[in-house]
């Protein structure tokens, strides 16, 4: 059975063959249409292989559809990249063409093509099988490329951003190392030979408008080879593609381009119009226009079709339209105004022509004050409108564009003219207000006016004028003028009632006038001021409506209330308003604004019914008041800050908060503990009243450190804790001690200054001079004139005057009033005063009674001046009066000046003096002039029990 | 980019101050110094390659790792300093204002690879400033001693000299013209060296034979008048 499995298998395989074989050969079997003289070229910018070739055996006129089947391998025949079906109409004599591009740069591998083909004819079914394959056409480019070492393809190739290209170089040498940059950047190929190598590139991204740079370089040497790669944008389809004519005899067709391809000129896209009507087409010269000649009344419907097209692409928008439908009209011209008035106007234009059949529609725009008015104009040739109900002195622009009438497209460009009204007269009273103050008798009247607004100045507002009628002497009238742009002007009456008209003048006319009265009494009766709360958006005042009859209230306050200038505003209220807001730019937080309502009566007479007082927004204080300090003691001192205005500060005063730092800490009654920002502790007393500027801090310790802050509190905060004050008390026996000893020593300096003045009568009454016997001249009298031969005077033959024998302990001083009680009597021998002249010989007495040894010693000579004086008392001289004075007393002072040893004994008794006062009582013969008379010494008797205490005494004794 | 352009600008702006006094209408200034001066000033400013060089490079994509390495002169494509300075000064000026000729065509040629305006217009100041320049090579000649042989004046029209034979091969011509521009601002610089020489030795006159001169750097620099025309792009001298 197996054997004859076998026969059977061969027999079948066989007759298979043959079956196979008669097919074939019947399938194969020479076309007559045949593809022949077959043609293979390329292009390397294109990286195309171009094919051609024709199909014999056509007869004369035969037309017949053919499929040719052609196929295309790389590298080697079997290896197959590319089989395509190209079906045509063929035609005798007919030459086919075919290309295929290459993702591969031709030159960079060998390339075979070959090709069969087949009848595609519904005349001739029988046919339908292929040819036999033409032999292969080898396509190899490298041999021709050169002897150089190296070669990157394609060269400068133009490919669309965003595509995918493929990179090659071919290298003439094996062993070179080869490496490729795409911008700087290596790339990482693949090998096709060994000599080839390719890169694929996807996505390519445009770079710059000179195009990629791609290179490859062998590594060892300075070989380099490279392309540029021109990457375009995607070239857009125009958009909004229109034609128009503005005269129906040239079209103006436009669009846009779309973005640009960032290409280099020559290689950026062109545009073309066709219009399929005509068959006509033009090359546009730009991008985004066209110009299209109209052909004179022969056509009126178009069809173009508007092709952009580059290298890569192209791309094609189409429109229809009726030339009569896209009518653009030129602008008008010849814009013109006449009989321009106050409040009218007449505007004339022109239009361009356009056919003898069109009638255009104008529209005219007309703008001024903010407002927009608009016409519309039926215009053949020339456009004439009216402009009416203008304001004066108001500059307008009018503008005028037209449009087909008969079939709308599109306006025309504008065309504007301005023109400016003629100036009237103003219409408005300008808005008048006053502020009165009365100054050393006299009303001093400041009137303020607000401008005019344009609609209400009609023109350039050029003065004022002011006309003050005197109502009680209506014949007295006084007018002022006060050139623009003046807002104000300040007038001096007197007591009168006076009544102010003003009005605006304009180079036209004059306003209605602003009337108000001012009286003497500026009226600024004392009203009480109430406190108004301020918001962001402004102050709400109310007041009490009037009993009597009002025309209307006026609010004014100062927007810088600050400022010497305090730029007054107001307000004008109906006669049946009770309440207003009041709101201004010129609103800051922390300053105090101060209103005042008034009331106008029907007499046109202003009368100040509320003030208002506010803050649109309290702030805290930013200062503490400047305190002095006084009135310290040991236990207290007093503060005061009389100088802090209440009415200048950002927020209404409540109090003030006093603070004292203490090292105790302890606060007394009516104190509280505070801690400040710092955690210092402090007492803290509150003052409610915001007028108490005066505080007396008590209960202080003597001898204490202590800080102190006053500083305001408001219902947004207090002041600053700034700086605190530090004082120290003092002792607390200090101020006694003062007042004791201040007094006293007061009062010692005085008496030292008293007897410093009175010294001389203090000496006399208290300590005068004993007068020394010796050098009395009594004695020299005595001896020259009675008894030349000196004898001892017998006592029994003196006749003392007077004798005083004192006999004091040592020790025991007298005072001043018991020497004075004792009355010592002297004797007065000297001669009188007034014959007291020059130097001359002294008259002595000589007195036995004492020692003789005692009295020789003695001096008893002339003396011929007196002594000089000594220096203490040079002062004394110096004033004339005291001369004789200073001079006698010297000069006695001197007879005193005895030594203390020969002044050991007590004397008795001594001649009176003539001078004593007495001159009758002068001897008869009175002694010769003698500049001084003195006491010899006289002897002493021996009372030894008396030596003692008569030598202490014998100090006090003095001579006048 | 403000202070780019101006920084472009400036040079040239200097320069046209500079030939306002030189023969543009076939007036020669007669005083050596001051056109001896202009002509350094004109060098000094000519040979920065801020002017021409370093905005070609950008334009055209070359500022790369790799590639700037390779925009460098071809060795001979001007002349060399040493050949410069071993030229007598009527040499030296006859080899300046014709290689300068040369330049001006290849600028020509070069305008048309620069698609941006603004690269154009640098272009268009470079020659312009390149034609004043020839002008004072040709005025300095006629005030050297026996000046019976003298450059001819730039006209100031376009170039009638036929361009160089393009390249199809765009990045190729990239790469020559960016090292054309180079060995130009080095020539420019070379030159600015022999003015230099001549300032510091304003007497010395050389005599070196121009062949020996020439047989380095410049020996195909066309000398004679009567030979003005362009020589193709590879016969550049070398």
């Amino acid at each position: 059975p197996m054997a004859l499995f076998s026969v059977f298998q061969t027999t079948f395989l066989l007759a298979s063959l043959s079956l196979r074989t008669y097919q074939s050969e019947v399938w194969s079997e020479p076309l007559p249409w045949a593809p022949e003289s077959l043609k293979v070229s390329i292009n390397s910018t294109r990286q195309c292989l171009h094919l051609q070739w024709s199909v014999h055996n056509l007869a004369y006129h035969q037309e017949l559809k053919m499929v040719f089947q052609i196929e295309i391998s790389r590298i080697k025949t079997s290896n197959v990249i590319w089989v395509e079906d190209y079906s045509t109409t063929v035609k005798w004599n007919q030459v086919l063409h075919w290309s295929w591009e290459s993702k591969l740069p031709l030159e960079c591998a060998k390339h075979f093509l070959r090709m069969r083909s087949a009848v595609d004819d519904a005349k001739t079914p029988e046919q339908r099988f292929w040819s036999n394959w033409s032999s292969w056409e080898e396509v190899d480019v490298q041999n021709s490329l050169g002897h150089e070492p190296l070669f990157v393809f394609p060269k400068d190739k133009l490919v669309e951003e965003g595509s995918n290209v493929t990179i090659c170089y071919v290298s003439r040498s094996q062993q070179n190392n080869i490496s490729c940059y795409l911008e700087g950047v290596r790339m990482q190929g693949e090998q096709l030979g060994p000599n080839v190598s390719m890169f694929n590139l996807n996505h390519v991204a445009f770079i710059r408008e000179t195009g990629t740079n791609i290179y490859c370089k062998v590594d060892q040497g300075d070989g380099i080879k490279g392309i540029v790669l021109f990457v375009s944008k995607v070239l857009e389809e125009p958009k909004d593609f229109s034609c128009e004519t503005q005269d129906l005899m040239t079209l103006n067709c436009t669009w846009d381009p779309g973005r640009d391809t960032g290409l280099l000129k020559q290689l950026s896209q062109s545009y073309t119009l066709f219009e399929s009507f005509s068959g006509k087409k033009t090359l546009c010269k730009h991008k985004s226009w066209c110009s299209w000649q109209v052909a004179p009344e022969s056509q009126e419907t178009y069809n173009f079709t508007l092709t952009a097209e580059n290298y890569l692409r192209k791309r094609s928008v189409y429109l229809l339209f009726n030339l009569t439908h896209r009518v653009h009209p030129k602008a008008p011209f010849n814009v013109l105004f006449k009989n321009v008035s106050a409040t009218n106007a007449t505007m004339t234009w022109k239009v361009h022509t356009i056919g003898n059949y069109y009638t255009l529609l104008c529209q005219v725009d007309l703008y001024g004050e903010g407002k927009v008015t608009q016409h519309n104009i039926s215009v053949k040739v020339d456009g004439e409108h009216l402009f009416g109900g203008l304001e004066p002195d108001t500059q307008y622009m009018a503008q005028v564009r037209c449009a087909n009438a008969n079939r709308f497209w599109k306006w025309s460009e504008w065309t504007c003219q301005n023109f400016t009204t003629a100036e009237a007269a103003p219409s408005e009273a300008p808005d008048v207000w006053r502020n009165v103050k009365s100054v050393q008798g006299d009303c001093v009247v400041t009137l303020f006016w607000k401008p005019l607004s344009k609609l209400q100045a009609n023109g350039k507002i050029l003065f004022y004028n002011i006309v003050i009628e005197n109502l009680d002497r209506s014949s007295i009238s006084k007018l002022l003028s006060i050139p623009a742009p003046a807002n104000g002007t300040e007038v001096i009456l007197d007591q009168c009632l006076y009544q102010i008209h003003v009005t605006a003048n304009n180079s036209v006319g004059t306003s209605p006038a602003s009337v108000i009265i001012v009286s003497g009494d500026p009226g600024n009766t004392e009203v009480e001021e109430e406190r108004v709360k301020g918001t962001e958006d402004g102050f709400s005042l109310s007041w009490k409506p009037q009993p009597r009859n009002v025309t209307g209230y006026v609010v004014d306050w100062c927007d810088h209330p600050r400022d010497p200038l305090c730029d007054l505003q107001w307000k004008n209220l109906g006669p049946n308003t009770t309440s207003t807001v009041v709101s201004s730019g010129a609103f800051r937080p922390g300053v105090r604004y101060n209103f005042r309502i008034y009331g106008i009566s029907t007499e046109s007479v202003p009368y100040l019914l509320e003030k208002k007082t506010g803050y649109s927004q309290e702030l805290a204080p930013s200062d503490n008041p400047q305190v002095v300090m006084s009135n310290l003691t040991s236990h207290s001192f007093t503060l005061s800050w009389k100088d802090y205005s209440t009415e200048s500060q950002p927020s209404f005063i409540q109090g003030y908060h006093v603070y004292l730092k203490s090292k105790a800490g302890q606060c007394h009654s009516g104190w509280e503990k505070a801690v400040l920002s710092d955690d210092a502790v402090c007492c803290k007393y509150k003052i409610d009243n915001p007028k108490q500027k005066t505080f007396v801090v008590e209960n202080l310790q003597p001898e204490s450190f202590y800080e102190f802050l006053v500083t305001p509190y408001t219902s947004v905060g207090e002041g600053p804790h700034g700086a605190f004050t530090k004082v120290t008390t003092p002792d607390e026996y200090s101020p006694i001690l003062i007042r004791i000893i201040l007094p006293m020593v007061f009062c010692i300096l005085l008496l030292m200054i008293i007897c410093y003045l009175k010294s001389q009568w203090m000496k006399e009454k208290c300590y005068p001079d004993i007068p020394d016997p010796y050098k009395s001249s009594v004695l020299s009298l005595i001896k020259s004139k009675e008894n030349p031969r000196l004898t001892i005077m017998n006592i029994k033959d003196c006749v003392p005057d007077s004798i005083e024998v004192l006999n004091k302990q040592e020790g025991t001083r007298k005072s001043l009033t018991e020497t004075e009680s004792t009355k010592p009597t002297y004797l007065y021998l000297l001669p009188t005063e007034t014959s007291y002249s020059g130097p001359g010989p002294c008259i002595c007495f000589e007195n036995f009674t004492y020692n003789q040894a005692a009295s020789d010693s003695a001096s008893c000579g002339h003396v011929p001046v007196p002594p000089k004086a000594p220096p203490s008392q040079l002062g004394l001289l110096t004033s004339p009066e005291n001369l004789p004075k200073s001079l006698e007393k010297n000069y006695m002072n001197s007879l005193g000046e005895i030594p203390a040893g020969e002044t050991s004994l007590n004397y008795v008794s001594q001649l009176a003096s003539p001078t004593s006062g007495d001159k009758s009582s002068l001897p008869t013969n009175p002694p010769e002039p003698a500049l001084c008379s003195e006491y010899k010494m006289q002897m002493a008797i021996p009372l030894a029990p008396w030596k003692e205490n008569w030598l202490s005494s014998q100090r006090i004794y003095k001579t006048y | 980019m403000q202070a780019q352009l101006l920084r472009r600008t400036l040079p040239s702006l200097v320069l046209g101050l500079l030939f306002l006094s030189t023969p543009a209408m076939g007036v020669c200034l007669d005083k050596y110094q001051e056109l001896f001066g202009q002509l350094q000033k004109q060098t000094d400013i000519m040979q920065r390659t801020s002017l021409l060089l370093d905005p070609y490079i950008k334009s055209q994509g070359l500022d790369k790792d790799g590639l700037k390495e390779h925009c460098r002169e071809h060795p001979g494509a001007f002349p060399s300093k040493d050949a410069l300075q071993r030229l007598s000064r009527r040499e030296f000026l006859r080899a300046l204002h014709t290689t300068l000729g040369s330049v001006l065509h290849r600028l020509t040629a070069l305008q048309r690879d620069v698609p941006k305006a603004q690269d154009l217009e640098m272009l268009n100041r470079a020659k312009q400033n390149i034609r004043g320049f020839r002008n004072n090579i040709h005025c300095m000649a006629q005030l050297l001693p026996d000046s019976s042989e003298t450059t001819e004046p730039t006209p100031a029209g376009p170039a009638t000299s036929p361009s160089p034979t393009p390249t199809s091969d765009t990045f190729q011509r990239r790469l020559e013209g960016c090292r054309f521009l180079h060995g130009y601002h080095r020539f420019m610089h070379s030159v600015g060296q022999v003015f230099q020489e001549w300032g510091e030795s304003p007497s010395r006159s050389r005599r070196h034979s121009p062949r020996r001169g020439l047989r380095k750097g410049v020996r195909r620099v066309q000398l004679s008048r009567r030979n003005k025309r362009l020589p193709p792009r590879g016969q550049l001298p070398r």
